[in-house]
C-alpha cells in the first residue's frame, strides 16, 4: 500500500505527539530530581549524574517543541520545531555517548595507559540516561526532512528549467 | 565626477533593475530553522542546548587527554625522571627548573620544567583545542551571529549591541584576539567598555581548562558569578562614561555546512598563535615567582598584604605568589593556588580573585595598543580608566563573594 | 601594482584572499572577522604582486575602527587595482561601495561572490550586462569551492578607471 502525503504527515503528527508527551514527562521528572538533588534508577534506565537539571530542562523544551509542532504538522515552520527538538535530544545523547567512548579508552588512575578489555566493555554497560533511549525514536524526523527537501528540490528544478535570463556562467 | 549619496542609490536602483531578476521566493525548511533559532521563545531553549553541548564537549575532550593520559605521563614518568637526573639537587637552579624535590605531582612541584610545562601542555593545550574546535564549528555554521541576536536584548541594557557578544565569546578562548575584535564595535565608548569588561571578567580558555581540574564542582558557579559581574559593572560603566551607544542593525548570514579543511586550518592557526603568546609567559612566570620566593621577596610581600588578603577577601596570605604569577599567566596562577592549603570556599574566592585581577601581560599590551589608536588621550583612557575600573571591581566584586560565603554559612 | 580586496563585511574577502595567495587568514561566517589588514603575494604574469585583505566596510565614510582601517588602506595605495567583492545576494549594497571606489578613480574588478547561495535563493544576476553597464570586468565566483577564481585573476589586468558619467550614459543608452 502506498501512502499519500497527507497520510504520511498524519502518522507523523500522532507519532510526535506521543514522543513529545514522553519527552516532556521525562524532562519534568529529571528537573524535579535535579532540583531536589536525588536520582532515580529503573531497570536499565537512570536519571542521575552531572547536569541532571540542565538535561531535564532541555528535554522539557524538546518535549514542548514536539507538542507545539503537531498542529499543522506539514507546515515547514512547524516541522522546523520538530527538527530542532530532535537536534536537542541528539545533543544530549550524542555528548553522553561521546564521553562514554572517551572514558572507556584510558586505563584509569591506577591502571596502565589503556583500559583492559573488561574495563572497556564495562563502561558501556547499563544503566543509561533516558536521552539514549529517546535517540532512536527521534530519528524519524530525518524521514520527514527528506520528504520536505525532495519536494523543495522538485520545485526548484521546475524553476531552473525556465529560461529566466540567468547571468554569466561560473 | 562624484555623486551624492542619493544620486548613487538612484543609479544603483537603475542598474539593479536591469541586471537582477528574482525568481519566485521559496521559503524552505532551512529558512524556517534559521528563523526559529533567532526568535527568543524558541531560540533561547536551543541556545541552552548548544551551550550544554559546548560544556560537555569541553569537559569530555579535555578530560580524555589530561586525566586519561597526560597527568599520568607527567606525574608518573616525567617528574620522577627529572627529579632523578637533574643535577644539583637542593641548589637554586634545581629549585627553579624542577622545584620541590619531594613533590609527587606536577601541580605541587613548582618548577619550570615540571609545573609550567605540565600546565601549558598537560592541561591547557587540550582545553584550548577543545574550545576552538567547538567555537570554529559554531562560527562556520553561522550559529554565532544568531547567538549574538539572542544576547542582543540583554546586552542592550548595558549599552552594548549587536556583535558585542562575539568578542565576549572569543575571549573565552583568549582575551588577546578578543580585544582586537572590539574594533568592529561602533563607538569609542563601546570599544573601551567591551575591552575593559572582557579583560576583567571573562576567563580565557587556558584558565577555564585549569579550573576544571582544580575546582571541578564550582566552575559553573564561578562563571555565573563573573558573568553577573560583567553585567553589573557594564551597567555602571555605561552610566558613567560619556559617549553614545547607537543602535545597529544585525546582519545574520545564512547557515552553512562547515568545510573540514577550513576548520582544521583555523584550528591550527589559532592554537599556534595561542601558544606563541602562552608558552613564553608560563615559563617566565614560574621563573619569576621562584626567584621572588628564593630571595624572600614573596614572603615579605605576603606579610605586607596579609591584612588585605585575610581581612577583606578571607584568603590565606600565601596566595600572594599566585597573584604575582597572575600578572603573567592566569592559568599558571590557578594551578599554583591548588597547591596552597585552604578550604574550598577560600579556593573558589581566590580563583575568582585571580580572574578579576589585572589582565595577563599579553592582554594588557593589547589593551594599550588599542588605546594608542586614540593617541595619548586614548592610551591614558585605557590605562587609567581601565585601572580604575579594575580596582573598584576587585574590591567590590572580590569582597562580595566572601559575603556570599558568610551568608551561606560556609566561611 | 598592488591588489586590494575590498567589499562589505562577510562577503568572502578573506576566503578569496586565501585562495589567491595561499596565505592564511581567518575566515568565519559572521561579519567583522577581519579587523586589521593582511598582506600576501600572488603570481600574476610571472610577477609577484602584493595582495591586501582589507577589513569589510559598507562605504568610504567609516563607522568603526575596522572601517577606518579599510579607508586608510585605500587612500594610501593609490597605485592599486581594487578587486571589489560583492555578495551576490546583496548586490545593491555591494555596488554602493564599488561605485564609490570607481568614483575615486581606481581601476576596479568586480567579483560576484556567493554565486552558489544566490542561485539557491533564485537571485539571477546578468553578469555580462552588469559588465557592459559598468565598463569593468565582472566575474561570478564561489570562493569556497574556487569556481571563477581563475577567471577573476585573468581579468585583473583588464581593469582600468571608468568615468561615472559613462556609466550613467550606458544605462540610458
Ligand atoms: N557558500 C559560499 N560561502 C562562501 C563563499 N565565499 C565565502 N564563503 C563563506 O562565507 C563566510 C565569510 O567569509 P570571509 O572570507 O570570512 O568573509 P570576509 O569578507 O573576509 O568577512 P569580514 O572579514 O568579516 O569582513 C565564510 O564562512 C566563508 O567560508 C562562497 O562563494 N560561497
Ligand atoms: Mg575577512
Amino acid at each position: 500500500m502506498k501512502l499519500n502525503k497527507e497520510m504520511k504527515f498524519e502518522i507523523g503528527r500522532v507519532y510526535f505527539a506521543i514522543l513529545g508527551a514522553v519527552v516532556l514527562g521525562i524532562g519534568i521528572a529529571e528537573m524535579l530530581l535535579g532540583v531536589t538533588g536525588r536520582s532515580f534508577e529503573w531497570g536499565i534506565m537512570e536519571m542521575s549524574g552531572e547536569f541532571l537539571l540542565w538535561r531535564g530542562l532541555i528535554l522539557f523544551f524538546a518535549g514542548t517543541f514536539y507538542l507545539s509542532s503537531i498542529q499543522n504538522f506539514s507546515d515547514i515552520h512547524q516541522l522546523a520545531k520538530t527538527v530542532m527538538a530532535s537536534v536537542m535530544i541528539w545533543i544530549i545523547a550524542g555528548m553522553k555517548i561521546f564521553s562514554m567512548i572517551l572514558e572507556s579508552i584510558p586505563g584509569g588512575e591506577e591502571g596502565g595507559w589503556f583500559n583492559t578489555l573488561e574495563g572497556f566493555l564495562a563502561s558501556y554497560s547499563a544503566p543509561y540516561i533516558p536521552s539514549i533511549f529517546l535517540l532512536p525514536f527521534s530519528l524519524l524526523v530525518l524521514y520527514y526532512i527528506k520528504l520536505v527537501e525532495s519536494e523543495e528540490k522538485m520545485d526548484g528544478m521546475k524553476e531552473e528549467s525556465q529560461p529566466t535570463g540567468s547571468g554569466g556562467d561560473t | 565626477m562624484k555623486l551624492t549619496v542619493d544620486e548613487r542609490w538612484d543609479l544603483i536602483d537603475k542598474i539593479a533593475e536591469q541586471v537582477v531578476k528574482y525568481g519566485e521566493y521559496r521559503y524552505r525548511l532551512k529558512d524556517a530553522i534559521a528563523d526559529i533559532t533567532v526568535k527568543p521563545l524558541t531560540g533561547i531553549p536551543i541556545a541552552i542546548a548548544v551551550l550544554y553541548g559546548f560544556w560537555s564537549f569541553f569537559g569530555a575532550f579535555a578530560g580524555f587527554f589530561t586525566d586519561g593520559f597526560l597527568v599520568k605521563l607527567f606525574d608518573n614518568h616525567w617528574l620522577p625522571w627529572l627529579q632523578e637526573v637533574f643535577p644539583g639537587k637542593g641548589g637554586w637552579l634545581y629549585y627553579i627548573f624542577v622545584g620541590d624535590p619531594a613533590a609527587d605531582n606536577c601541580f605541587e612541584a613548582f618548577g619550570v620544567l615540571t609545573s609550567a610545562l605540565f600546565v601549558a601542555i598537560g592541561v591547557v593545550l587540550p582545553a584550548i583545542v577543545a574550545f576552538y574546535l567547538f567555537l570554529i564549528i559554531l562560527e562556520d555554521t553561522g550559529y554565532l551571529p544568531r547567538l549574538a541576536v539572542l544576547v542582543d536584548t540583554v546586552l542592550h541594557k548595558i549599552g552594548l549591541h549587536g556583535f558585542a557578544v562575539i568578542p565576549m565569546i572569543l575571549s573565552l578562548g583568549c582575551n588577546v584576539p578578543a580585544v582586537i575584535a572590539t574594533r568592529a564595535l561602533e563607538t569609542g565608548k563601546q570599544r573601551f567598555m567591551m575591552a575593559v569588561l572582557l579583560a576583567i571578567f571573562i576567563p580565557c580558555g587556558a584558565q577555564l581548562g585549569i579550573m576544571f581540574k582544580v575546582i571541578p564542582g564550582h566552575v559553573g558557579f564561578v562563571m555565573l558569578y563573573l558573568l553577573a559581574g560583567f553585567f553589573v559593572f557594564g551597567f555602571i560603566l555605561d552610566r558613567l562614561l560619556p559617549g553614545k551607544s547607537p543602535e545597529i542593525l544585525l546582519d545574520v548570514p545564512p547557515y552553512q555546512r562547515p568545510i573540514a579543511k577550513n576548520v582544521t586550518r583555523k584550528l591550527w592557526m589559532r592554537v599556534k598563535s595561542f601558544f606563541k603568546v602562552a608558552i613564553p609567559f608560563v615559563l617566565l612566570g614560574v621563573i619569576i615567582v621562584n626567584l621572588m620566593y628564593l630571595t624572600g621577596f614573596l614572603g615579605w610581600l605576603a606579610n605586607l598584604l596579609e591584612p588585605l588578603l585575610c581581612g577583606w577577601f578571607g584568603v590565606p596570605k600565601e596566595t600572594v605568589g599566585p597573584l604575582v604569577a597572575a600578572f603573567l599567566r592566569k592559568d599558571l596562577a590557578v594551578a599554583q593556588l591548588s597547591a596552597i592549603e585552604m578550604t574550598m570556599p577560600q579556593l573558589v574566592t581566590s580563583v575568582v580573585l585571580v580572574s578579576l585581577y589585572f589582565p595577563c601581560v599579553a592582554t594588557f599590551a593589547m589593551l594599550i595598543r588599542e588605546g594608542r589608536e586614540g593617541g595619548l588621550k586614548g592610551v591614558s583612557q585605557y590605562l587609567f580608566g581601565g585601572l580604575g575600573a579594575l580596582i573598584a571591581v576587585i574590591f567590590l566584586w572580590g569582597g562580595l563573594i566572601r559575603l556570599i560565603w558568610i551568608i551561606l554559612g560556609v566561611a | 601594482m598592488k591588489i586590494l580586496l575590498m567589499g562589505n563585511p562577510n562577503v568572502g574577502k578573506s576566503a578569496i584572499f586565501n585562495r589567491l595567495t595561499g596565505a592564511k587568514v581567518i575566515e568565519s561566517n559572521y561579519p567583522g572577522t577581519t579587523v586589521d589588514y593582511t598582506r600576501g603575494y600572488m603570481r600574476l604574469d610571472d610577477e609577484d604582486v602584493e595582495v591586501i585583505d582589507v577589513p569589510g566596510t559598507f562605504s568610504l565614510e567609516p563607522k568603526d575602527v575596522a572601517e577606518e582601517v579599510a579607508v586608510k588602506i585605500l587612500k594610501e595605495n593609490r597605485d592599486s587595482v581594487v578587486v571589489c567583492i560583492i555578495d551576490s545576494t546583496k548586490l545593491e549594497r555591494g555596488l554602493y561601495l564599488a561605485l564609490e571606489i570607481i568614483e575615486e578613480g581606481y581601476p576596479v574588478v568586480i567579483a560576484l561572490n556567493m554565486w552558489d547561495i544566490a542561485k539557491e535563493k533564485s537571485v539571477w544576476i546578468d553578469a555580462k550586462k552588469l559588465e557592459r553597464v559598468l565598463g569593468v570586468p565582472v566575474v561570478p565566483t564561489i570562493a569556497v569551492s574556487g569556481e571563477g577564481i581563475r577567471e577573476l585573476v585573468s581579468r585583473i589586468k583588464e581593469a582600468s578607471p571608468v568615468d561615472i558619467e559613462r556609466i550613467v550614459r550606458n544605462l540610458e543608452g
